[in-house]
């Protein structure tokens, strides 16, 4: 939505996104750039997400484990749009890894993105929930379920990237944001929000 | 194209202007007839789905619908699954999210009617069902096409309701405004002016018929 928003003349600055090919997207159409930086042809890597398995405490379930993706008793597992989020794409390579994705297929509900594949466990329409860290830190979240981390050899890195708007007109401002970002405390900051650092 | 998604977007539009007439029509004439002062209330309850973005009213019926609530718990042992991710799901969504769109006309239309003729068939000793179909109905005729033509393509292009409670199943959930969003999100362009095209040219071709139905000849006010 941004992308196109940008695409279309948006008059934003700076673009974050949870998803790197979407920056990408806006470098390759020449309408972004990472200028300033390493390697000026590719979105700064500002933090790296982690994908977990969600499930409610009151669920009625096993605690949440790559067993319970293997067990009957989940009937609907909920992940993000593979087609779109990343989230989704990192969920469908984890289950391919684990070459239970066929079989899981159909008990699959696919939300739009992260956070609507958490309602959907955390209403009870879903048994679990292929989602972000960050999404399993937030007090709602926590207060109500259980998460088990992924292992991170099962899905490609989740990379989040930055670009610049080639047309904005404040590039200093913006370098320093970037540079804000990238600083040690912030990068520090990231567990917190069950993100890690860039690097 | 996707002829599935076609298929099942029309299956539900169907169902629900159907349903929709249904509980629309008695409710209006209540409304209409009816002499309580509470009814302001009642009929300000069945405009508020007009208030709430569509995902928001999703959000809160798929919570309303799942087995959190006794009312989920209810749905789901009498149809032996949630409803949340089923085309029956989509139906109870879409009538709520749809029921300004057939009550309003339809108050509006009997509201107009000639008072004198509501209470002369009362006086003739007609109760309420007869009222309603030999009176208000055949008198209301163009409100009732207003409201059947307004609950369908109100459900042909239903996006956030569908969204919150169907989970993108092909062949169960997944209508043709989802097929549409999910193209443009994707970047597909041309597939997605394609399904744009059908949606609007459908419903022009829809309309249009049902409007020449309703035109007298020489033009409506002849």
């Amino acid at each position: 939505m941004l992308t196109a928003q940008i695409q279309n003349g948006a008059p934003f600055d700076l673009f974050l996104s949870a998803d790197l090919s979407y920056p990408k997207r806006l470098i390759d159409a020449g309408l972004a750039d990472a200028a300033g930086t390493a390697d000026s042809s590719t979105p700064i890597v500002y933090a790296r997400g982690t994908l977990v398995l969600w499930t409610r405490k009151d669920a009625n379930l096993p605690p949440p484990s790559l067993d319970l993706l293997r067990s009957p008793e989940l009937k609907r597992l909920a992940i993000a749009s593979p087609e779109r989020a990343p989230y989704g794409r990192a969920a469908v390579a984890a289950l391919n890894s684990l070459k239970i994705y066929d079989a899981l297929k159909p008990r699959l509900v696919t939300a739009e993105n992260i956070a609507q594949a958490a309602q959907f466990v955390d209403s009870g329409n879903a048994d679990a929930g292929l989602i972000s860290l960050t999404s399993a830190l937030t007090p709602q979240l926590a207060a109500n379920g259980f998460y088990f981390v992924i292992p991170r050899e099962l899905y490609p890195p989740i990379e989040q990237g930055a670009v610049i708007v080639s047309n904005t007109t404040q590039r200093p401002a913006v370098h320093k944001l970037l540079d804000y970002l990238l600083s040690a405390p912030v990068q520090a900051q990231l567990a917190r929000s069950g993100l890690l650092p860039a690097k | 194209m996707d002829w599935q998604a076609l298929a099942l977007t029309l299956k539900l539009a169907t169902v629900t202007t159907a349903i929709l007439l249904a509980v629309s029509v008695p409710l209006a004439a209540w409304l209409v007839l009816g002499r309580s002062r509470w009814l302001a209330v009642v009929e300000a309850i069945a405009a508020l789905p007009l208030v709430l973005p569509p995902t928001v009213l999703g959000f809160f019926l798929l919570v309303l619908l799942g087995p959190r609530t006794a009312i989920g718990r209810g749905i789901a042992s009498l149809l032996g699954h949630p409803l949340a991710f089923s085309f029956g799901g989509l139906v109870v969504g879409s009538v709520i999210y749809s029921l300004p769109f057939a009550v309003q006309p339809l108050v509006i239309g009997f509201a107009a009617i000639e008072p004198a003729l509501v209470d002369a068939a009362r006086l003739l000793g007609a109760g309420r069902s007869r009222l309603m179909f030999s009176l208000l109905v055949p008198l209301a005729r163009q409100s009732l096409l207003a409201a059947a033509v307004l609950s369908f393509l109100h459900t042909m292009g239903e996006f956030g309701v569908v969204l919150m409670l169907g989970g993108d199943i092909p062949g169960a959930t997944r209508t043709l405004s989802i097929v549409l969003y999910n193209q443009v999100e994707n970047f597909e362009y041309a597939a997605a002016n394609r399904t744009a095209a059908i949606l609007l040219g459908l419903s022009v071709v829809a309309l249009a018929a049902i409007y020449l139905r309703g035109r007298p000849r020489g033009g409506r006010r002849a």
